[in-house]
C-alpha cells in the first residue's frame, strides 16, 4: 500500500500568534518528533510568562470591538474558517498523523469532528438568543441577554491535537469572546495550521491567539486576572489542579480529565458486529483516548466467554501496525518513548499482580514498513483482571485491554459505578431491557449502547462525570454557548 | 494483502474507477464506435470518484470503525483491462461487461461491509453498484445492435 505524502517537509521553528502577528518566542526550543519515523519535524518554543501576558493583553484589547461585532458578522468569520478547513482538509489531517502517529482514517475523522464544531458555532445568531417574558408584573417586562465575558484560555492535550481546542474555541469567539490557545507542545503543528487558517478567515487581530509552551504558559493563564475562564482537557490530576486554581481565582472552568471505561458484553450481544467496535474502542488511536475502552467486562458462562475471547484475541492479533500515512495501517505508534515506557510498566504490573497475559504487545512489534521500534507497541490483552489491580483501575492510555467477568447486569453496574471515573461506558446487547437498565443506572457522562467510542456529536455536550470531569457546563453545542456567556437579566418598567 | 481500512478502500475504489475509465477511453480510440456511450461511461467513472470521496470525507469519524470495517481481498476485484491485439469489438464489449460485473460485486460487497459506518458510505457504494447494473444492460444492447 502506498504511503501518503508527508505535508511537513522541512524543520521550522514554530511561532506564537499574538495580536494578529506571528512572533518568534524568546523561550527555549524543543524538538517535535514524528513517533513513527523518529524524525524531527519541527521546533516548538516553550514560551515565557511575558509572552502569555502579551497574548492576554492583545485579547483584552480586541474584546470591546469584537463583542460589538454582530453575531452574524462573527458567524461569517466562522463560515470562512469552515470553508478553509474543507479546502485544506487533507493537509490538516496528514499533519496530525505526522506529528501524533494516529492513522490517516483517524486523523480525517478528527478533522471532520473539529469542523463539525465550527459548523455548529456558525449558528450563533440563533444559538445566542436570549428570552423574554412580557408582563411579569403589571407593566413590567423581563428578559435575558447572554453576554460574552472577555478572554478565555484553552489548553489542549496531545491525543487530539487538532479537534479538542475546537470543542471550545469556535463557541468562545462566536459568542464575542477572545481566546488564547495553548496547544500541547508535543503536537503543536496542527493548531499552528489551524491558527493560520483562522487568521486567513479574517478574525480581527487579538481575537484568536496561540501561545506554545508548557507549565509556565498554563500557570500564566491560571493566574492572569485578565482571563475569565479556562477550558482544559487532559489527565485527571491536572484537571483537578486546574479546577481548584480556577476556583481560587474566580474563573469559569471546564476541566475534562481521564477515564477507565468499561465495555460490557452481554451474552446476547451480536458478536460479529461487536468485535470491530471493540477493536476501535480499545486499540483505536493506540488507546490514547479518554473514550477508549479499557476494561472489557463479560457476562456469560465459560463457553460464551471462551468463544468470545477467542474472537477478540484473534482480531487483535491481526491488527496491522505501522506509520499512519500508510493507508493499510490500523494502529499507529504511541506518541513518544516515555509514554511507551509507562505503558510497559503497566503491563509489567499486570503480570506481577497475577493477571493472565493473553496477548503480549511487548517486544519486537511486527511493523508494516521499515520504521524504528521506538514508539510502537502491539495490542495487549490481559484476562483474569480484577478491579483492584492497577491495570483494572488506573488509566493506562495505551493499547491494553483488561478483561474481567461479571455474573449478571447488577454486578456489571456495581463494578462500573465503583470506578472513580465516569467518562464513556458502553454495553453491547440485543436486549432493550438490558440497554435501558444500563443507561439508567450507570454513572457515566457518555453512555454507549452497541457503540464502542461514545463520542458525542458537536451539537451535544461532551459530558463526563466523577473524576472524568470537573465543572458544570461542558464543551460543545449549547452548553459551550452557555459556558462562554454570562446571563444578564433585565427587568424593566417605564414610568 | 487484505484491505481493512476505510481510507485504503476508498483509494482502491478510485483505482478501479480510473482503470475502468481508461479502458472505455481506449475502447473508443481503438474501435471508433459508440462514442456517446463509451466516453460518457469514462466521464461517469470520474464523477463516481468525486462522489465517493465527498461522501467519505463528509462523514469519516474515528468514533466509528473506520480502521476495522473492511475485509476486502483486492485480487477478487482487480480489473483485467488488457485486450488482445485481434479482439473484435464484440469481444471487447464482453470484456466491458465482465469489468462492470466485477465493479458491481466490489461496490455491493463494500456496501455490505460498511453497514456499521455512517449510512452515507454504504448508500454511496450501493448507488454506484445500481448505476453499473444499468451499464451492463446498455453494453449488452450495444453488442446486440
Amino acid at each position: 500500500m502506498a504511503i501518503l505524502e508527508e505535508p511537513i517537509k522541512e524543520v521550522s521553528l514554530i511561532k506564537n500568534f499574538i495580536g494578529g502577528e506571528w512572533l518568534k518566542s524568546k523561550g527555549e526550543v524543543k524538538d517535535v518528533v514524528n513517533p513513527a519515523t523518529g524524525k524531527t519535524i519541527a521546533k516548538v518554543p516553550i514560551s515565557t510568562r511575558d509572552e502569555i501576558d502579551a497574548a492576554v493583553k492583545a485579547a483584552q484589547e480586541a474584546f470591546p470591538d469584537w463583542r460589538t461585532t454582530t453575531p452574524l458578522a462573527r458567524s461569517r468569520c466562522l463560515f470562512r474558517l469552515k470553508e478553509l478547513l474543507e479546502e485544506n482538509f487533507e493537509e490538516v489531517s496528514r499533519i496530525q498523523t505526522q506529528e501524533h502517529g494516529k492513522t490517516i482514517d483517524e486523523s480525517r475523522g478528527e478533522t471532520r469532528r473539529g469542523i463539525e464544531n465550527v459548523e455548529v458555532a456558525c449558528g450563533i445568531p440563533t444559538l445566542m438568543q436570549g428570552y423574554f417574558s412580557e408582563d411579569i408584573a403589571s407593566g413590567i417586562d423581563e428578559w435575558l441577554i447572554p453576554t460574552p465575558l472577555g478572554v478565555f484560555g484553552i489548553i489542549g492535550p496531545f491525543n487530539f491535537p487538532f479537534m479538542i481546542p475546537l470543542w471550545s474555541a469556535p463557541y468562545a469567539v462566536a459568542t464575542g469572546n477572545c481566546v488564547v490557545i495553548k496547544p500541547s507542545s508535543e503536537v503543536p503543528n496542527s493548531q499552528t495550521r489551524l491558527t493560520e487558517l483562522a487568521d486567513e478567515a479574517g478574525f480581527p487581530p487579538g481575537v484568536w491567539n496561540m501561545v506554545h509552551g508548557g507549565r509556565t504558559v498554563v500557570t500564566g493563564m491560571l493566574e492572569h486576572p485578565g482571563i475569565n475562564g479556562i477550558a482544559f482537557v487532559g489527565s485527571t490530576p491536572t484537571a483537578k489542579y486546574i479546577y481548584k486554581a480556577c476556583g481560587e481565582t474566580g474563573k469559569r472552568v471546564i476541566a475534562q480529565g481521564g477515564a477507565k471505561n468499561f465495555m460490557v458484553i452481554m451474552p446476547d450481544a451480536n458478536i460479529e458486529a461487536t468485535i470491530p467496535a471493540l477493536m476501535t474502542s480499545f486499540f483505536g488511536n493506540t488507546g490514547q483516548r479518554c473514550l477508549s475502552g479499557a476494561n472489557l467486562l463479560i457476562v456469560g458462562d465459560d463457553r460464551f466467554y471462551n468463544s468470545f475471547m477467542d474472537a477478540v484475541a484473534a482480531a487483535a492479533s491481526r491488527i496491522v501496525i505501522g506509520y499512519g500515512l500508510d493507508e493499510s495501517v490500523q494502529m499507529g505508534p504511541v506518541r513518544d518513548k516515555e509514554k511507551k515506557e509507562k505503558i510497559l510498566g503497566y503491563i509489567e504490573s499486570g503480570i506481577q499482580q497475577g493477571a493472565k497475559l493473553r496477548l503480549d504487545g511487548r517486544g519486537q512489534v511486527k511493523i508494516a514498513g521499515d520504521y524504528p521500534q521506538t514508539c510502537f507497541l502491539g495490542a495487549t490483552i490481559f484476562e483474569n483482571v480484577t478491579p483492584d489491580m492497577k491495570i483494572g483501575s488506573e488509566e493506562i492510555f495505551g493499547p491494553v485491554m483488561s478483561v474481567m467477568r461479571a455474573k449478571n447486569l447488577d454486578e456489571v453496574i456495581e463494578m462500573c459505578n465503583a470506578s472513580p471515573f465516569g467518562n464513556g461506558q458502553a454495553i453491547f446487547t440485543s436486549s432493550g431491557k438490558n440497554a435501558r437498565e444500563f443507561q439508567y443506572r450507570i454513572t457515566s457522562g457518555n453512555v454507549g449502547i452497541n457503540v464502542g467510542i461514545v463520542a458525542p456529536m458537536a451539537f451535544f455536550p461532551f459530558s463526563g462525570m466523577k473524576d472524568s470531569f470537573f465543572g458544570i457546563l461542558h464543551t460543545q453545542g449549547q452548553e459551550a454557548v452557555r459556558f462562554f456567556t454570562e446571563s444578564k437579566v433585565v427587568i424593566q418598567r417605564w414610568l | 494483502m487484505e484491505i481493512n481500512t476505510a481510507s485504503a478502500t476508498i483509494s482502491f475504489a478510485k483505482k478501479l474507477e480510473e482503470d475502468s475509465a481508461k479502458f472505455y477511453e481506449d475502447l473508443f480510440q481503438r474501435y471508433a464506435k459508440d462514442e456517446d456511450v463509451l466516453l460518457s461511461f469514462a466521464k461517469e467513472n470520474r464523477k463516481n470518484v468525486v462522489q465517493i470521496e465527498r461522501t467519505y470525507y463528509g462523514v469519516i469519524t474515528d468514533a466509528i470503525e473506520g480502521c476495522f470495517a473492511f475485509n476486502i481481498n483486492p485480487d477478487e476485484y482487480t480489473l483485467k483491462t488488457e485486450l488482445a491485439e485481434e479482439a473484435s469489438y464484440s469481444e471487447a464489449l464482453d470484456k466491458a461487461v465482465g469489468i462492470e460485473e466485477r465493479m458491481i460485486k466490489f461496490y455491493s460487497d463494500a456496501a455490505e461491509q460498511s453497514r456499521s459506518l455512517m449510512a452515507d458510505i454504504p448508500r454511496a457504494f450501493t448507488l454506484i453498484a445500481r448505476k453499473r447494473e444499468g451499464r451492463e444492460s446498455k453494453l449488452r444492447s450495444l453488442k446486440e445492435g
